[in-house]
């Protein structure tokens, strides 16, 4: 009732000012150009007690700024060539000096395979202590994405606890998620999911 | 709506003015307000205005959800006759003037005694004209409901259509698609701030994930450092700087708070489960998030401290990406039924829920300002594209085409 009220005296408040607008043209912002009459001339002139609500407000549009960030330096095209850590990643991979460990469905838990793929891989990082590395967790796309993050990470995980358990500083070992964002097989069986859940190992410099 | 219009024609003008509001506040989700919208008066050629004003607003109107358009018979003024010959309970009588160089565009609702119930000016230069037809619509819907229109709000995704997952962000209609990151890596789980003018999102570059805030209205991108691992999942809380996201230390991934000037690390939760998809409710006090530690991923409620934890999923064994409707009544997630993930909406108090079903796997919900509707990802064309629906799962269109599209986030604000 009260909103009924105030809406009756707002409407007629309005109604004055866009009365005393028309009949004071002087009275209208400078900045306005001679604006093109909107509200109807007989509701505004003569009809006093109408409210008829002519509320003509004009609003400046603009375009907001935007995240666009404005490309202001010229683009290079970059190519990466191959870096000896990279060569010595696609060496120790096809040697099997290093080998990655893979997962169950849904488990961050080690299998018996998984232990010896780890140990192998102990064995060469404690052969070759210049080196670190980094262990990617990785998923099948069964899941949801953002808990297969979190997996991702628990995967990574326990294979580091495991190589540290053997004797290696865990300052030398990172981790990563990538949880089903960069799946190693893009097929949608149950072969290709069994080779993306996964912790990937990658050699990186010191 | 009837009684509305045979008010307007019968009672005094100001009779029908203060019956107006009430009336359709009161019945906002049952009624339909019919509307004539004929093409504008104007001295610029048609091909001008159609694309960037006429065609957005008409579409803004009829997606409403408020507003039903009228066809409009022939040769009659947009007045009082063609409301009445239309049927309508108003005409929508536009005029664009150029002027120096803007373009003004007027508009009036006029019901059918010639009544003008709203009457607003837009002034912009034409390439704000969309925006205009926008601020329009958004305008027309409040009169009618109190609450905004969502015609100018917009969607940040992730999209790897450049080679890289990038964030992209579009207009509410799928409009306007546009990549707001280059970093040539993987950037991914985009999320507003509450302001709409900020963002924040996971950075995987040099074997890390990182979160980063932009802003629109410049300054660079600022790292926030948490020294936990991880880092994904971030969102701005609603009343506050902090950003809530899923940090690990050691393997053990839960829900941690921190400011966005990087202070102030809280963690929420202390399970050895798998904690992640935080998500705050619209005031800020509960924190949603997904949990294994009954076995399977579920979906559970805390208070924003960390206490008084309560489960809200019990049905099917894999549910994530839980997310507030505005209202805070419901809570929308991710729920596999027969192998298939679908969006799933659980009333937060009643703890009832209804499946939205449809082809493929849906995931990734994410509510319109207005509550009205849900953009998700859908794999249902073979590829991840982002789609739209009503609450109810009518009206879905996709709204992404080029390459893969996920992680919708709509913004909180249509501004």
């Amino acid at each position: 009732m009260i909103e009924t009220m105030n809406k009756v005296v707002k409407g007629f408040c309005v109604g004055l000012i866009v009365i005393a607008a028309a009949l004071v043209p002087a009275c209208r912002s400078k900045k306005a150009p001679p604006a093109p009459k909107v509200a109807p001339t007989e509701t505004t002139a003569s009809v006093p007690n109408v409210p008829t609500v002519a509320t003509t407000t004009e609003t400046r549009v603009t375009n907001p700024p935007d995240f666009v960030q404005t490309q202001t330096t010229p683009q290079v095209t970059v190519e990466q060539l191959p870096t000896d850590v990279e060569e010595l990643n696609r060496v120790a991979e096809q040697r099997g000096y290093l080998q990655d460990a893979f997962y169950a469905y849904d488990e961050s838990t080690l299998t018996p395979d998984a232990q010896a793929a780890l140990t192998a891989s102990a064995t060469w990082l404690k052969q070759n202590s210049q080196y670190n590395m980094l262990i990617e967790g990785h998923c099948d796309e069964r899941g949801t994405e953002q808990y297969n993050l979190a997996l991702g990470d628990r995967r990574a995980n326990s294979a580091k606890e495991y190589i540290v358990a053997l004797g290696i500083d865990a300052n030398r070992i990172r981790t990563v998620s990538y949880g089903e964002e960069r799946p190693f097989d893009p097929g949608h069986d149950e072969a290709a999911w069994a080779k993306n859940r996964r912790a990937h190992l990658v050699i990186v410099g010191k | 709506m009837k009684r509305l219009a045979l008010l307007a024609l019968f009672a005094t003008s100001l009779h029908a003015q203060t019956q107006i509001r009430p009336e359709i506040t009161k019945q906002q989700a049952a009624t339909i307000v019919r509307i004539a919208v004929p093409r504008p008066e104007t001295t610029l050629p048609l091909d001008a205005i159609e694309a960037p004003f006429f065609g957005p607003l008409t579409r803004d109107l009829a997606a409403s959800g408020v507003f039903a358009i009228a066809p409009i018979p022939p040769n009659i003024p947009p007045n009082a006759d063609l409301a009445k010959a239309a049927g309508a309970d108003f005409v929508l009588a536009l005029r664009i003037t150029p002027d120096a160089q803007d373009d003004i565009v007027e508009a009036r609702l006029v019901d059918p005694t010639g009544a003008t119930q709203f009457g607003r000016r837009y002034r912009g230069t034409p390439a704000a004209l969309s925006r205009m037809a926008h601020m329009l619509a958004n305008d027309l819907v409040r009169e009618m409901t109190g609450k905004t229109g969502i015609f100018l709000s917009q969607i940040a995704f992730a999209s790897n259509r450049s080679g890289y997952y990038e964030i992209w962000l579009m207009d509410w209609d799928g409009s306007n698609q546009r990549q707001i990151t280059n970093h040539r890596a993987l950037a991914i789980l985009p999320s507003w701030s509450p302001d709409n003018d900020r963002m924040v999102y996971t950075l995987f570059s040099g074997g890390r994930s990182e979160m980063y805030i932009i802003n629109r209205r410049g300054g660079g991108r600022i790292h926030v450092q948490t020294g936990v691992g991880l880092n994904v999942s971030a969102t701005f809380s609603p009343m506050s700087n902090d950003i809530a996201f899923v940090g690990s230390i050691a393997g053990n991934p839960d829900i941690y708070v921190v400011r966005d000037d990087s202070t102030n690390l809280r963690r929420l939760t202390t399970s050895y489960s798998i904690e992640s998809t935080p998500e705050w409710s619209p005031n800020g006090r509960q924190i949603s998030f997904t949990s294994g530690r009954s076995g399977t991923p579920q979906i559970y409620l805390m208070d924003a401290e960390g206490t008084n934890v309560q489960r809200l999923s019990f049905e099917g064994e894999w549910n994530d990406d839980a997310t507030w409707s505005p209202s805070g009544e419901e809570v929308a997630y991710t729920s596999r039924v027969n192998g298939r993930f679908q969006i799933r909406i659980a009333n937060v108090i009643t703890r009832q829920s209804r499946i939205i079903a449809g082809e493929g796997s849906n995931e990734q919900p994410a509510w319109s300002p207005d509550g009205r509707w849900i953009a998700f990802q859908s794999n249902r064309s073979g590829r991840w594209q982002i789609y739209r629906m009503r609450t109810d799962g009518t009206d879905p269109s996709q709204l992404t085409f080029a390459g893969e599209n996920k992680e919708p986030d709509w913004s909180k604000k249509s501004e």
